[in-house]
C-alpha cells in the first residue's frame, strides 16, 4: 500500500513508524478525537505528553536545543504515521511550525525557554500568525513601544491549542519593521476564544486589548523575519501534507477491507469491476499523494531555493486533493455505514477537509506554483 | 574492445550520446513531425547507430548491444528525447530481441540477432486480432502442423508499421484447451515475404498509416521457427516487458503537449483568463506531479530491484493526462478547432489536432487503461473475483 519511500540506511523511519503504531495502539487516535470534540478540547494533553516524551514534538529542535536533532525525512514520515492512525493533534503548528521558527531564530535565553519547554511537553507553544483583518471581521495586530516594553493590541486566528497555550508565538507588525514575540498565554490583556473546527479540532482566535510584552520577550526582529516566517510555513506545509497522505493511504486500505467484506447479491462488492476499478484510482491518486511528499522533501535538501519552493506548493495540492477526494470516495464506497458518525471513515474525511484548507487550499498552492515558475 | 559503458559517468555518459547525435543525425531527422516514420525514412540513423554501437542499448554486449543496466538505459531514453530523434521501428530491437535472448534457441539467436542490427529483417508484432483485443487469448489465427512447417491462416490487426516490415512474430493458436485458453499458443516467426502473407495499411484519425492488417492465407512457416516450446507462446509473450515498462509511463507525451499549450496560451494572451489560469495550473501541476511519480520507480531501477505491477499506474495517469491536455489546446483553439492543420500561434503554429489525436491511441494500446485497472485491482490490491 502507499506509503513514503526515503532511503533510511540506518532504519530511523521504519523504527519511527513502528512506534507510532505502537503508541496508537495504546492511544488510539479515533478515540481521542471524539473525546477531544465532545468535551471542546483543543488538544489531548495526555497523547500530546506522549508524542513529546518520545521526542516527536521537539524532533525538528536542535539536541542543544532539547530536541531531537531530525530532519524533515523524519518529520515526513512521523506525520503520514500519524495521519494514517488519525492522530489529530495540532502538531503542524505546535510541534513544526513553532520549532523551526525557534530554532532558526538568535539564540536568546527566551528562545531556549521555549524550545526547552517545547520538547519536553512543559510548554505548549502556540504560534498566533495569522491576520484575519484580511479574510474576515477583525483588526490587525499592532504593537507600538511603550519604553522597553510592546504594547499588543489586535486579533490573531487560526490558532491552534489556543486554549492549552502555555505561550504565545506572536509575529507582529511593529510599524518599522517586523517582530516575533513570545506572550505568555496568562497576561492580561489576551482573550481566547474557540470554534469547533469539522474534524473535531477547536480553531481559537486570539484577541490582544493592550497587552504588555517585556523587550526580553523579544525572539527575532527585523527583515529576517519574514524569511523566518516563510521556512516555518514551508516546513508545516511539508508535515501537513505528508499527514494527508498517510490519511489518503489509510482511507484507501479500509475501504479495500470494507469491500472485500461487505457482501450483496452473494459476492463481496469488491469483486465488482465498477468498484474495483474506483479502488484502483484511489490507490494511484494515494500513491501520487506520496510521491509529492518524497519529492518535497529531497528538494528542500538541494540546492535551488525556486526548485524547493515549487516542490512544497505541489505537495500541499496534490496531498490535499487526494485525501479529500480518496475519503470522499471512501464515504460512499462504505454505503450508509459511512454517513454514520459511528463509523471512522467520515472522520478521516473530516481531518483530510480541514488539513487541505490548513496554510492554503490545492488550488492557491497551484496558482502560486505557476505565478512562481512563470516569474523569470 | 567494447566499451563499459555502465562504468561511465552519467555525464559522460549523455555527453556521449550527444556527441553522436551531432555528428551523425542528419538536421533534418531531428524532431520529426510524424510519429512513427517508415524504416527507409529514417534508415541512416538506424544504420549510424549500428555502425557506432549504439543501435541495441540493453541487449547484452556478446549479441552487440550496449549492456546498459536500467539506470543508464533510462538516460538512454532520456536523452534521445531530449534530443529529438526520431522513432526508429524498434520492434525487433526491443520485442524480439529480448523475447530470442530469453526462449530462443542459440541457432536463433545467431541467425536473426545481427540480421536486426543490419536492419536487414525490420520485424512488426502480430498480437492483436479483429476478434482479439483486449481479451488477446481469444486469438483465433491457426497455426496446423504439417510435417516440418505449420500452416498459418487467419488474421492480425492494428500491426504497427508491417507495411515496412518483413518479418512478423506472431501469436497463433496451435491447440485449444477448453478450461485455460492461454495454453495453445504459440509465438512463430515468420518471414512476410512468404506467399500467401498480404499486408493492408489502416489510415489512423492523424490521416497517417501507422498500423496494418496482415492476412495468413495458408502461409507455409518452418517448424523451427517456433520460439519456445509450441502451445507455450503465452508465457513467452507476456514475459518480454521487464523494466522497459516504465517508460510507458514516460511523462515524454504530456511533456511535449503541455510545450505546445504554453506557445499556445501565450500567443493567445490566455494567460490573462483566471478560468483558463485555474485549468493550466491543474495540468501543469499534474505534469510536475507525474515526474515525482516516475522518480519513485526510476529509483527502484537505478538501485537496482525490480519492478512490481503497480507501475502501470504511471501508464494510466500519463495517457490520460496527454488527453487532457490536448483537450485543452482546442478549447483554446476557438473556432481555429475546425482546422485539420497546425494553427497560428504567435510566429509561428501549434500542432493542436495533430496532438489531440494523436492522444486518443496511448490510453488503447500496450493494454487499454480499463485493462490495466483489472490488473491492477487483482495483483496489486488483491481484489476478488
Amino acid at each position: 500500500m502507499p506509503q513514503t519511500i526515503f532511503d533510511d540506511p540506518d532504519g530511523t523511519l521504519a523504527m519511527l513508524r513502528d512506534s507510532v503504531a505502537t503508541l496508537a495502539s495504546r492511544q488510539p487516535g479515533p478515540a481521542s478525537l471524539r473525546a477531544k470534540r465532545s468535551a471542546s478540547k483543543d488538544i489531548d494533553r495526555e497523547l500530546w505528553n506522549s508524542m513529546a516524551e518520545a521526542g516527536w514534538i521537539g524532533l525538528l529542535l536542535p539536541e542543544d536545543l532539547g530536541g531531537a536533532g531530525l530532519g524533515l525525512a523524519e518529520q515526513a514520515v512521523l506525520s503520514e504515521a500519524l495521519g494514517r492512525a488519525l492522530i489529530a493533534e495540532p502538531v503542524s503548528a505546535g510541534a513544526v511550525f513553532a520549532s523551526t521558527l525557534l530554532r532558526e531564530a538568535p539564540a536568546s535565553a527566551e528562545r531556549d525557554r521555549l524550545a526547552a519547554g517545547l520538547a519536553s511537553g512543559e510548554l505548549f507553544v502556540s504560534p498566533a500568525w495569522q491576520d484575519p483583518s484580511r479574510h474576515s471581521h477583525g483588526a490587525a495586530l499592532k504593537t507600538v513601544a511603550d519604553g522597553d516594553d510592546f504594547i499588543l493590541t489586535g486579533d490573531r486566528h487560526f490558532v491552534d491549542g489556543a486554549t492549552s497555550a502555555s505561550d504565545f508565538l506572536v509575529v507582529v507588525d511593529a510599524g518599522r519593521e517586523a517582530l516575533v514575540v513570545s506572550v505568555p498565554a496568562g497576561k492580561s490583556g489576551i482573550s481566547v476564544s474557540e470554534k469547533a473546527g469539522v474534524d473535531g479540532s477547536a480553531i481559537g482566535r486570539v484577541t490582544f486589548e493592550r497587552c504588555s510584552v517585556e523587550a526580553n520577550r523579544i525572539i527575532a526582529r527585523g527583515p529576517s523575519i519574514e524569511a523566518l516566517v516563510e521556512n516555518a510555513v514551508t516546513n508545516a506545509r511539508i508535515a501537513v501534507a505528508a499527514e494527508l497522505a498517510g490519511i489518503a493511504s489509510k482511507a484507501v486500505e479500509m475501504t479495500i477491507a470494507y469491500t472485500k467484506d461487505r457482501v450483496q447479491f452473494g459476492k463481496p462488492i469488491a469483486s465488482f469491476q465498477a468498484v474495483q476499478h474506483r479502488l484502483v484510482e484511489m490507490w494511484s491518486d494515494a500513491e501520487f499523494a506520496c510521491a509529492s511528499v518524497v519529492n518535497a522533501v529531497v528538494k528542500q535538501s538541494e540546492d535551488d531555493d525556486k526548485a524547493a519552493h515549487l516542490a512544497v506548493l505541489a505537495a500541499k495540492a496534490r496531498c490535499g486533493d487526494a485525501a479529500t477526494s480518496i475519503c470522499r470516495r471512501a464515504v460512499h464506497l462504505h454505503g450508509a455505514m459511512g454517513f454514520t458518525d459511528e463509523h471512522d471513515i467520515g472522520l478521516y474525511l473530516k481531518r483530510a477537509i480541514a488539513l487541505s484548507a490548513t496554510l492554503g487550499q490545492p488550488e492557491a498552492m497551484r496558482l502560486e506554483f505557476v505565478e512562481l515558475e512563470y516569474a523569470a | 574492445m567494447a566499451t563499459d559503458w555502465n562504468a561511465m559517468s552519467d555525464d559522460d555518459f549523455r555527453a556521449a550520446f550527444r556527441d553522436l547525435v551531432e555528428r551523425r543525425l542528419p538536421s533534418e531527422l531531428r524532431f520529426m513531425r510524424k510519429q512513427r516514420p517508415l524504416f527507409d525514412e529514417v534508415a541512416v540513423w538506424y544504420h549510424a547507430l549500428n555502425e557506432e554501437g549504439w543501435l541495441s542499448p540493453v541487449w547484452p554486449v556478446e549479441h552487440g548491444g550496449m549492456g546498459l543496466n536500467p539506470a543508464k538505459h533510462m538516460i538512454y531514453v532520456e536523452e534521445w528525447g531530449r534530443l529529438g530523434c526520431p522513432r526508429i521501428p524498434d520492434h525487433g530491437l526491443g520485442l524480439i530481441g529480448p523475447l530470442l535472448l530469453a526462449f530462443g534457441t542459440e541457432e536463433q539467436k545467431a541467425y536473426y540477432l545481427p540480421k536486426i542490427l543490419s536492419g536487414e529483417h525490420v520485424w512488426c508484432q502480430g498480437y492483436s486480432e479483429p476478434n482479439s483485443g483486449s481479451d488477446l487469448a481469444s486469438l483465433r489465427t491457426a497455426a496446423v502442423r504439417d510435417g516440418d512447417h505449420f500452416v498459418v491462416n487467419g488474421q492480425k490487426i492494428w500491426t504497427t508499421l508491417a507495411h515496412c516490415a518483413n518479418w512478423i512474430f506472431a501469436l497463433v493458436r496451435t491447440s485449444r484447451d477448453e478450461k485455460v485458453r492461454q495454453k495453445g499458443i504459440t509465438v512463430l516467426l515468420i518471414d512476410m515475404t512468404t506467399p500467401g502473407v498480404k499486408v493492408r495499411p489502416i489510415a489512423n484519425l492523424r490521416g497517417e498509416t501507422d498500423f496494418c492488417e496482415v492476412f495468413f492465407d495458408n502461409v507455409r512457416v518452418p517448424a523451427k521457427n517456433v520460439v519456445g516450446e509450441v502451445d507455450q507462446g503465452w508465457n513467452v509473450a507476456k514475459s518480454v516487458l521487464g523494466h522497459e515498462r516504465i517508460f510507458l509511463g514516460a511523462p515524454t507525451r504530456p511533456e511535449i503537449a503541455m510545450e505546445r499549450l504554453d506557445k499556445l496560451a501565450r500567443a493567445r494572451g490566455a494567460f490573462d483568463d483566471p478560468a483558463f489560469r485555474s485549468r493550466y495550473a491543474k495540468h501543469r501541476l499534474d505534469l510536475y506531479d507525474l515526474g515525482s511519480a516516475f522518480e519513485r520507480f526510476a529509483k527502484v531501477l537505478r538501485e537496482g530491484g525490480e519492478l512490481g505491477a503497480d507501475v502501470s499506474l504511471l501508464k494510466i495517469f500519463t495517457t490520460e493526462l496527454y488527453q487532457r491536455i490536448t483537450e485543452e489546446m482546442l478549447l483554446l483553439a476557438g473556432e481555429d478547432a475546425r482546422y485539420f492543420d497546425d494553427i497560428e500561434a504567435g510566429n509561428g503554429v501549434v500542432d493542436a489536432m495533430n496532438l489531440f489525436l494523436d492522444s486518443r491511441a496511448p490510453a488503447i494500446f500496450g493494454g487499454s487503461n480499463e485493462i490495466q485497472k483489472n490488473i491492477l485491482a487483482k495483483a496489486v490490491l488483491g481484489l476478488p473475483s
